[in-house]
């Protein structure tokens, strides 16, 4: 009963971080600031931000460079409740636990105690480079976090052009993302036809013998699937050699936002 | 039995001729099995016939993705095989005047948004980006899919993908418009706006040729309409009304049932249409 329980809490959870994902997805659909900037120029000044963030020793840049995050979240209409949750939860978090020997370095003591016999002192510089590394982690994540919730993933996958990545692979990409959505669906159905049919009460063996059937039908399917996908590439004109359509401008408004982040980086350097 | 004679004497603008074309899966299933047609240009074709008896064998065939394993297919006068779509020049031009519209729109729509999928294939067949554009610009109001043009294919509804699957072909601008089960799963009114389109693409002197056994469809999309049998053979052709009321010949071919339901105290027994509108048989 309980191995039913995982692979339905697991099937859940892959859907609805699927489905999370075409949600954020509406966010780059919105009329905000950064959704309407072109995606590379977009890419190169958070790039720039980032690089920023990991190079800076200043707690106070890093606050700066938050609190710049948190204005483009406003003027780019996401909820900031729904981006405090996504960002904060995990990564931070985590940090916070990694980062804690670093509170116990040596340097001048703020607070000091006895266990055991041991002498604990917390440090000005232990916290000092805690704060700073947390500081670091959260704003780089959430720069990373509001640059995929404002731009189409395909566009993002587009961009990767800039760096030289040939059009096929981009292409690839793209249909991988496209079809993982469908393939979800289909373990989504088959799962809930054995449900409709034999219940969760399954013995161990027999469920083994249902997931490998199960992955072998997935599979078979999805081999059928490409051949079709590819029949349907060549009807359409498909050589071997993909051209793959770009649509970027840049405009005044994308020229305007680079140039004052370039200024920017150099004022906080 | 309708003689070929009398069909082929006034036609003289053959796109294609199929000469006892015989095609196998894995050289021991049978699906077509010496199928004799010849499309003219500028006509409308109806394939009906029941699940399996190789209508989307014959429109693969058609367009070149699968070959005959025996027999004759010629487009535009030209042999077609695997060897000739090897050369760019001639699959490139085959391509842009023969468009096959899939059954299945999950398999036409391969790419991430719906305005990369409509402009995938011009943009493999080197149309310039201008010209495609404009194209683009002329189906996004003909097919009123302005909204759909950024989104996901997988946010669409059947109804939607399908409008964008015809759009991803009718951009190419082919004289050959083939389609699989155009209508399968769709409302009423999405069926009637996708009839309406081929009826319009076909005065515009497109060849349309369908697959489908949705017989509600047949009349209004067929000069001529060609049953295949379960022995992977033509039964019949001939004009759409001719064939749609040889009630004998449909219901040997699994395309008409009978059934009796009732009507208030009435009760009725009569042929009926397989699939969706029963209504309009009453």
């Amino acid at each position: 009963m309980k191995s039913n329980n995982f692979i339905e809490r697991s099937i859940v959870g892959v859907l609805e971080f699927l489905k999370d994902a075409i949600f954020a997805e509406e966010y780059a659909l919105k009329k905000g600031f950064l959704q309407s900037l072109d995606p590379r120029v977009k890419i190169i000044s958070f790039l720039l931000f980032i690089v920023q963030a990991l190079l800076t020793k200043s707690i106070a840049v890093l606050f700066f460079l938050y609190a710049i995050c948190l204005f483009l979240v406003l003027i780019s209409r996401i909820g900031l409740g729904f981006f405090l949750k996504r960002t904060w939860i995990f990564i931070p978090l985590f940090s916070l636990f990694i980062v804690i020997p670093a509170i116990f370095s040596p340097g001048e003591a703020l607070l000091t105690w006895h266990v055991l016999g041991a002498k604990l002192m917390i440090t000005r510089q232990g916290l000092d480079g805690a704060a700073i590394f947390i500081m670091r982690v959260v704003t780089c994540e959430s720069l990373v976090v509001l640059l995929s919730l404002t731009t189409k993933h395909f566009a993002l996958l587009k961009v990767l052009r800039i760096f030289k990545i040939p059009d096929i692979f981009i292409m690839t990409l793209g249909m991988c993302y496209r079809y993982i959505y469908l393939f979800v669906g289909l373990i989504q159905n088959t799962y809930l036809a054995i449900k409709s049919r034999v219940g969760l009460g399954v013995q161990y063996q027999r469920g083994q013998n249902i997931v490998a059937w199960n992955i072998a039908s997935l599979w078979n399917r999805s081999l059928r699937l490409n051949e079709q996908v590819y029949q349907a590439m060549l009807s359409r004109g498909y050589q071997g050699e993909v051209s793959v359509w770009n649509d970027f401008k840049i405009r005044a408004r994308d020229r305007l936002w680079l140039f004052g982040v370039i200024i920017l980086i150099i004022w906080i350097m | 039995m309708v003689i070929w004679g009398n069909y082929f004497d006034y036609m003289d603008n053959v796109m294609f001729e199929l000469k006892d074309v015989y095609f196998s899966y894995l050289g021991k299933f049978p699906a077509l099995c010496g199928i004799n047609i010849r499309i003219n240009q500028g006509q409308k074709i109806s394939i009906i016939g029941a699940n399996g008896t190789g209508k989307s064998t014959f429109l693969q065939i058609l367009d070149g993705l699968i070959f005959a394993d025996k027999g004759v297919l010629s487009f535009c006068g030209q042999q077609l095989n695997e060897k000739i779509f090897n050369a760019v020049k001639f699959s490139q031009e085959f391509r842009r005047k023969v468009g096959f519209i899939f059954q299945n729109p999950d398999v036409q729509l391969f790419c991430p948004t719906v305005k990369e999928d409509i402009v995938f294939g011009p943009l493999q067949l080197g149309f310039a980006k201008d010209q495609i554009q404009r194209r683009l610009e002329k189906l996004v109001t003909t097919l009123n899919i302005k909204e759909l043009l950024d989104r996901s294919v997988q946010q669409l509804s059947i109804g939607e993908k399908r409008k964008i699957a015809i759009a991803s072909t009718l951009i190419i601008d082919p004289q050959v418009l083939i389609l699989d089960e155009p209508t399968a799963g769709l409302d009423p009114l999405t069926t009637r706006q996708i009839i309406d389109l081929l009826i319009e693409e076909n005065n515009s002197g497109k060849t349309i040729i369908t697959a489908t056994h949705d017989l509600h469809i047949v009349e209004e999309i067929s000069d001529i309409v060609y049953v295949f049998g379960v022995d992977k053979k033509i039964v019949k052709f001939g004009q759409a009304d001719n064939i749609l009321n040889d009630t004998a010949l449909l219901t040997a071919n699994n395309l008409v049932h009978i059934h009796s339901h009732k009507h208030k105290d009435k009760v009725h027994i009569h042929p009926h249409v397989h699939l969706d509108h029963h209504v309009d048989e009453h």
